[in-house]
């Protein structure tokens, strides 16, 4: 940002390349004190994948996103983004940025936000109008598009960001805590968003500290804490259990189950739960809350149909 | 939400935008112009520095009245007064909020992660400050103008009154004594400084907002300035009459004038109304010092941004 970057002449390579990446925050009136935010960090995600930065608060996630972004200077090392240095504003091209809490200009509706991300982009007349279109249907805003966002919900508001942050077709889309402060429905749907984009090809990386909602939709994640890397790698590979092997059978009688228990200790194996399969608190929320906007909608329509 | 399947919604291809990033662009600039002068004329204080400007433009019609030159004189001197005051006000109060509110909202994020330098993005703000100026200033000057206009054609058909029967000769002379003391060609390169002082003024708040961390922080700096502004030619001169104009001196002041600009430079309204002519070279020379101090004080704002963490 403000030194002059290195360029890079071809844009091959991961969608992002991080390489011994340290910032230290100075700290007013102490300028030999300072606060290191991230350490060291060198990290790749390559194309396609969807790559998860975990980690507490405070862990460094976001200042490593805005270093990417080109929103703040490293204090050493540097970062590409699809081959180019992340300090050129052409690197911008490729990126779509959803930060956290995100707040837009609330006078503007959200067909005009999105006019006016995509006029930053260079987009402008016929293909601008068709792009707006197709992500106010693509994040379900269509019917709000001429609303000002003031009157939008968070869970709007954070669709709104998400149509921002793919206004101009970006390859690598980054997104800050994107379900904080969202409803289990309003996730649910973003979640499903991000996992379309994958299949698009578009990459993804996001930071959460919603653990269950990451295992869900990453490919890969890396863990920080105290702005170091403490783990990075496939997901399952990094949650398996190498020595423990999970059977899950459907219509099991008791008699083959306990056949299978019998089996099990005769080896030299040991049996270390034997539970009935559950469903996730999430899953039956949203079952719960869906039965109910049915039976209200279905109330509706018996009314509607007795007034004459 | 749709799952898009039917969409032609596609990763990022060299056709989407249709060409390579170019280092600067103007339909950038205007994209960030044009939503900065919406947001800034959906703000509640524009509209009521706006309607105070104009009704007390209004109501100097109503002010001592011993003779028309009087009255036309008052009426200049509050009207442009005013114009100059509310203009100053609004290029302070407006700019002071733009960079904080963005960089607090975090809109400032999505906008700078998107590919746009930050020049351009202190460019576009400024830039839609100076076209609410220029707006508001037409609308102030049209509203002087107007009511300028309607004294002078009213003080007009009572003089005609008044000298019915008169010969030809003395209705014209008076005539042509009315109208030079309603209108004169001076009033229009007048409100171009008062314009041209408020750009100035919003520059250097810009400046200041900067490197500021609350807009309270930055109106009570621009306060202080535009007094020592005010008064800063009066000092001066007082210093260069009790010690002498040495080399040091003149650096001294010359620093001074940089960080606060000569505001009382750009005060023409008592020329205006004293009927004085602003001398060409005059007009010229307080054009180039107000937008010279603008320009440079946009650069500093945009030197500052760039290098700001955010």
């Amino acid at each position: 940002m403000t030194d002059s970057p290195r360029r890079s002449p071809t844009e091959a390579g991961p969608a992002v390349a991080v390489h011994g990446l340290t910032k230290v925050f100075r700290v007013p009136l102490h300028p030999s004190r300072g606060i290191v935010a991230v350490k060291e960090l060198n990290l790749r995600i390559e194309a396609g994948e969807v790559f998860g930065l975990l980690g507490p608060n405070g862990s460094g996630k976001s200042t490593t996103l805005k270093i990417i972004l080109g929103l703040v200077s490293p204090t050493r090392g540097r970062t590409e983004i699809f081959g180019r240095d992340s300090r050129l504003v052409e690197s911008r091209e490729a990126v779509g940025f959803l930060p956290e809490n995100p707040y837009f200009y609330k006078y503007l509706s959200g067909e005009e936000t999105l006019r006016f991300f995509g006029r930053l982009c260079g987009l402008r007349g016929a293909p601008l109008k068709k792009q707006i279109n197709e992500l106010l249907d693509l994040v379900g805003l269509t019917k709000a598009r001429k609303r000002r966002l003031g009157t939008y919900s968070k869970g709007m508001l954070q669709r709104i960001g998400l149509a921002q942050a793919l206004i101009h077709n970006p390859r690598l889309v980054v997104l800050d805590e994107p379900t904080a402060g969202v409803d289990p429905a309003g996730s649910r749907e973003i979640r499903d968003l991000i996992l379309d984009l994958k299949s698009r090809g578009i990459t993804v990386l996001l930071s959460s500290h919603l653990l269950a909602q990451a295992q869900e939709i990453c490919d890969r994640v890396g863990i920080l804490s105290d702005g170091v890397l403490v783990r990075e790698g496939r997901l399952q590979e990094l949650i398996a259990i190498e020595n423990q092997t999970e059977l899950v059978i459907a219509d099991a009688s008791t008699h083959l189950v306990n056949e299978i228990e019998s089996v099990i200790n005769r080896s030299k194996a040991k049996l270390i739960e034997c539970r009935k399969s559950t469903t996730t608190l999430e899953r039956l929320f949203l079952e719960a809350t869906a039965k109910n906007d049915e039976a209200r909608a279905s109330d509706d329509q018996g009314i509607a149909k007795q007034k004459p | 939400m749709t799952k898009g399947n039917d969409l032609t919604f596609q990763p990022f291809n060299d056709s989407t935008t249709g060409k390579l990033h170019r280092a600067f662009s103007f339909s950038r600039v205007l994209a960030i112009t044009s939503n900065t002068l919406t947001e800034l004329t959906r703000l509640r204080v524009f509209y009521v520095l706006l309607v105070f400007g104009l009704l007390l433009i209004g109501s100097s019609v109503f002010m001592a009245q011993f003779s028309f030159q009087q009255e036309f004189q008052i009426l200049k001197d509050v009207s442009l007064g005013a114009i100059s005051i509310f203009t100053s006000l609004l290029a302070i109060v407006a700019t002071a909020r733009l960079l904080p509110q963005d960089i607090e909202d975090r809109t400032v994020y999505t906008i700078l992660a998107k590919p746009v330098p930050r020049f351009e993005y202190v460019l576009g703000k400024i830039a839609g400050v100076l076209l609410l100026l220029a707006i508001s200033t037409l609308v102030m000057s049209a509203a002087f103008l107007a009511v300028l206009y309607l004294r002078e054609q009213t003080v007009i058909q009572t003089t005609l009154k008044q000298l019915a029967g008169a010969p030809a000769d003395q209705v014209n002379e008076a005539l042509k004594l009315i109208r030079s003391s309603a209108f004169n060609i001076d009033i229009f390169p007048g409100i171009i400084i008062i314009y041209l002082k408020a750009c100035l003024l919003a520059a250097l708040t810009l400046f200041v907002s900067t490197f500021a961390t609350t807009n309270i922080f930055t109106i009570v700096v621009m306060a202080f300035i535009y007094f020592i502004g005010h008064l800063e030619a009066t000092a001066r001169e007082y210093w260069l009459q009790e010690h002498s104009s040495g080399l040091l001196t003149r650096i001294f002041l010359a620093i001074i004038a940089l960080l606060f600009p000569d505001l009382q430079a750009f005060n023409l309204v008592d020329d205006i109304v004293a009927g004085t002519a602003i001398s060409m070279a005059v007009f010229a020379k307080t054009a180039l010092l107000g937008i010279f101090y603008t320009t440079i004080y946009t650069l500093l704002a945009a030197f500052i941004f760039y290098g700001r963490e955010l």
